[in-house]
């Protein structure tokens, strides 16, 4: 068979080398220049041989989302490989270790349930990485250099990513690789010589892979970050290791602090301190930030908070993917408490987004909540950021010579947006409290000053639509039904809607890197312009959808999927050719 | 009860549709140890010259198999069969319990001392899957060197040279045979195949195979040099009974059964080419090879499982059905 495209997922247990084996697929397909993604699901406890899997997506044109179903499951261990088994698409395939030790029960073993509409292929695998290590090592080669030969990979791409991965281990631990890689490679040749074709376009240039994480912490360090602070959380540690890594060599500094409260206490700190400064955490880190993200909204003091969201509610599902924290990014805070929620729907947005985030924080001295996902964060895919250092930017508003001289920390101003000094300025007192003050910043609980400053502190979010991104109206314009959608998901629809398209069903799609303020004009044009609008997201509640209700009156079809994989293009196409029908009624 | 039946051609699958036909709640699991669905082995070259298409090839579709609630298990075979637990070991190590078992293992073409160590530059034409690789390889290919006999080889080089292949046939005989019976042409096959182009070099066999740039150096026993860009050769066509070793069921050159098909084992029963019958006209067991004799034992092995007592009636001949066409042979060596 040809392909332009495969997905393809291991499935193994700790130890086995899952996310190893997603890497040097990966890295290789890059290297040909293939668009990859890259999504790897672990068990949520730390000890103990939790099951893992590495799913990889390629394809000569690119790629939005996981996609939905497998071309090829590769299941090192047998009991634990067997759900996978309902991912795997009609006609497609699964590798098996035929070399297992001691017996398995039909009920526990993944080839019983193999069904005739799916193409089981047996490997040695223990076997043959014994032959390569004199251990179980490199059982994830052997299976990886099969998979080469069945796709009609080029071998030396993976040879290349072996040394890459391996080299600092030492020479030995490279040979034993390639040589189980190559076991792998010979095994499929003569036993299923009759290979598939992939489509490669030699031309193609190798591509870069990253992951949201990782575009976070690069954007954020490029734009100036000085200052980290944070408390290891799942889906969001990356971030903080990043920082960790990058930041003293730039002069800068990354805290890990007792709890997330402490965190953000440090970077507001920071930030009060004139400093562009961060934390990342996921939900229950955030619910723990509440009461500083207030003192943040009071005192106007920027912060940027990064929120990788994870299954919840409370420790949840800590590897696992929703996104169920937006009502608590809008709405999660004492008293009338604005906050930017911002939300990239790609990796390249999680760059651009967050340099925004910053700007926008120190700007309008506001908290800035970035909803990222786990499925965002943590996969890795080729993508082309543009790249955009200036580690000395400062959008802060500075006071005049005339307004430092009676300095007022919370002048009222037209524009909701006071001048802002670092504290120790020569002539200006800097005076704040997360109590309600008067604009020179002294405690006040009078009616009329609580009134002025609410409505200060939210005019500044009127005035800050001006610095936003409008929103991307993107497929066909003249479609009758309309799809908005936030963060990743926004990727599954994109698919889902070429899907429909083939189908002959146009649609078009409403997306905005901005939850809170919105450039809302925008948003009613398009609302107005559709006879049915749907809204798909990743929790019970459909949290976006009921903030565009409530903004915008409308009556959209709702797709809520607490999710715990990325949401299926096919889903979503469902949900249109069904209302495509409803319409042609 | 458990029905578990090794093997996934026509007599295994025969006998897994006539027990779901006669009970439909009894539990057919079916082992085979090709990747496809039963397919008609017979027409394979007519779907290598795409007079046929792939589906045409099958003996019924999934849907077929679902609804007769029939389980396949494709892509697997058995290692090992323990009687006494009524238990089978697939070769990934997986145990299956069974209340009652047929193995319909069928037969398959094998190498002798003289080529097994050519074997990787040896191309077998046998199951769908070496019909599907050289399908792949047709296009490239120009010479072929066949060397084997009886039918299967017949089909193979009349198939080869009706795509316009050069073909070399090689056989040990005087003539080229290939032990047809009851057969007009039977005294004429070797000169109408040398008419249609086929070059047919007797009394020899292959010793030797290398691989060249362009192909491969076959050398015969006569010191016959002769290129190819493909090479097909079997010595013989043997009973696939590499299951039952160590088992305690009776065997010969294939499974030794009684005329209701029942082997030495309580509960196991075999049918099809991998199974020997005593013929009492030669006082001795053989194999009634063949299309037709599979298909007749599927049946009866069937009924047998569910406690029936059909007797299967000996066949004076082996039948083939060689492009559409009944044939009949004397002998399989």
């Amino acid at each position: 068979m040809k392909y332009s495209e495969i997905t393809i997922r291991f499935c193994g247990i700790a130890g086995d080398g899952i996310v190893a084996s997603g890497k040097i697929l990966a890295g290789a397909c890059a290297k040909i220049g293939l668009h990859v993604m890259v999504n790897n699901i672990y068990s949520a406890e730390i000890r103990g041989l939790g099951k893992s899997s590495a799913t990889i997506r390629f394809s000569t044109s690119k790629l939005y989302s996981m996609g939905d179903g497998l071309d090829l499951l590769v299941g090192m261990v047998s009991k634990e490989s067997i759900i996978d088994l309902r991912d795997v698409k009609e006609r497609g395939n699964v590798i098996y270790d035929t070399s297992t030790i001691g017996d398995v029960v039909e009920e526990d073993s993944l080839v019983s349930h193999i069904t005739p509409e799916i193409q089981g292929h047996g490997l040695p695998i223990t076997k043959l990485a014994n032959e390569a290590s004199g251990t179980n090592q490199g059982k994830n080669l052997v299976a990886i250099g099969a998979i080469c030969y069945f796709y009609s990979l080029p071998p030396e791409m993976f040879v290349d990513q072996i040394k890459g991965l391996f080299t600092r281990k030492g020479e030995r631990v490279v040979e034993i690789n390639i040589k189980a890689f190559r076991l792998g490679y010979e095994y499929f040749k003569e036993n299923y010589p009759l290979n598939n074709q992939f489509e490669i376009d030699k031309r193609s240039k190798p591509r870069k892979l990253t992951s949201g994480n990782d575009a976070i912490a690069k954007g954020a360090i490029d734009c100036g970050l000085k200052f980290f602070a944070g408390y290891p959380i799942t889906p969001a540690t990356k971030i903080m290791e990043i920082a960790a890594k990058e930041l003293p060599k730039l002069g800068g500094w990354t805290l890990q602090m007792e709890d997330e409260i402490a965190a953000i206490g440090a970077v507001l700190g920071a930030w009060f301190a004139g400093k562009r400064a961060m934390t990342a955490t996921s939900g229950p880190g955030l619910s723990l930030m509440s009461e500083m993200i207030n003192l943040s909204v009071m005192a106007e003091i920027p912060t940027v908070i990064v929120n990788v969201q994870r299954g919840g509610p409370s420790t949840g599902l800590p590897t696992k993917v929703e996104q169920g924290d937006l009502n608590i990014a809008l709405y999660g805070g004492a008293g009338d408490s604005p906050r930017v929620v911002m939300a990239p729907t790609d990796t390249e947005e999680c760059y651009s987004g967050i340099q925004l985030a910053f700007d926008i924080a120190e700007k309008y001295q506001t908290p800035v909540i970035f909803l990222s996902d786990l499925f965002l964060g943590q996969r890795t895919e080729t993508v082309t950021i543009k790249e955009n250092i200036d580690r000395d930017r400062c959008t802060r508003k500075k006071p005049t010579s005339e307004q430092l001289k009676n300095f007022l920390r919370y002048q009222i101003t037209d524009d909701g947006v006071s001048p802002l000094i670092v504290p120790g300025e020569p002539g200006a007192v800097y005076s704040t409290t997360g109590l309600e003050h008067s604009a020179k910043g002294n405690p006040n609980y009078e009616s009329d000053v609580h009134s002025m400053m609410t409505a200060k502190r939210f005019r500044k979010f009127d005035s800050m639509v001006a610095d936003l991104p409008t929103a991307d109206i993107l497929g066909d314009e003249t479609a009758e039904i309309g799809i908005a959608g936030w963060g990743s998901t926004i990727g599954s629809i994109l698919e889902g809607m070429e899907i429909a398209k083939k189908q002959g069903v146009k649609t078009k799609l409403i997306k905005s890197i901005m939850i809170h303020p919105q450039h809302e004009d925008s948003f009613r044009k398009f609302f107005d312009s559709c006879k049915k609008i749907i809204i798909p997201e990743m929790n019970y509640q459909g949290q976006y959808a009921a903030l565009l209700k409530s903004r915008y009156g409308i009556k959209p079809i709702e797709i809520h999927i607490p999710a715990v994989n990325p949401v299926s293009p096919l889903k979503i196409a469902q949900k249109i050719m069904e209302t495509n029908s409803e319409l042609s009624q | 009860m458990k029905h578990v039946i090794i093997g996934a051609g026509v007599a295994g699958i025969t006998a897994a549709k006539t027990i779901k036909e006669l009970d439909r709640n009894a539990e057919v699991v079916v082992i085979g140890d090709e990747l496809f669905l039963p397919y008609k082995r017979y027409l394979l070259s007519e779907f290598l010259c795409n007079s046929i298409r792939r589906k045409e090839l099958f003996f019924f579709p999934m849907s077929m198999l679902k609804e007769l609630g029939i389980r396949l298990r494709n892509g697997t075979w058995v290692k090992a069969i323990d009687p006494s637990k009524k238990e089978i070991k697939l070769f990934h190590n997986e145990v299956v319990h069974y209340d009652k078992l047929l193995i319909a293992t069928g037969g398959s073409p094998g190498l002798g001392l003289v080529l097994q160590p050519y074997k990787k530059y040896i191309h077998f034409y046998y199951s769908l899957y070496d019909t599907l690789v050289l399908k792949e390889k047709l296009p490239e290919i120009r010479k072929c060197v066949v060397f084997g006999d009886g039918v299967s080889c017949l089909d193979l080089i009349c198939m080869l040279r009706n795509l316009g292949k050069q073909v070399t046939y090689i056989t040990k005989g005087e003539r080229a045979t290939f032990a047809l019976d009851e057969y007009n042409f039977e005294g004429e096959l070797h000169e109408f195949l040398e008419e249609k182009g086929i070059e047919i070099i007797t009394a020899d066999q292959i010793v030797s195979i290398e691989e060249s740039d362009h192909g491969y150096k076959v050398e015969s026993i006569q010191q016959t040099m002769l290129t190819a860009d493909i090479v097909f050769a079997w010595d013989y066509y043997k009973p696939n009974i590499s299951c039952i070793e160590g088992s305690a069921i009776e065997k010969k050159l294939g499974i030794l059964v009684n005329v209701k098909l029942e082997t030495s084992q309580k509960d196991i029963y075999a049918a099809g080419d991998c199974v020997e019958i005593y013929h009492p006209g030669i006082k001795d067991y053989w194999i009634n090879f063949g299309l037709p004799n599979a298909l007749e034992q599927g049946k009866i092995a069937g009924k047998n499982m569910l406690g029936q007592h059909e007797e299967y009636k000996i066949q004076e001949a082996i039948v083939f059905n060689l492009m559409g066409q009944s044939l009949k042979a004397r002998w399989w060596k």
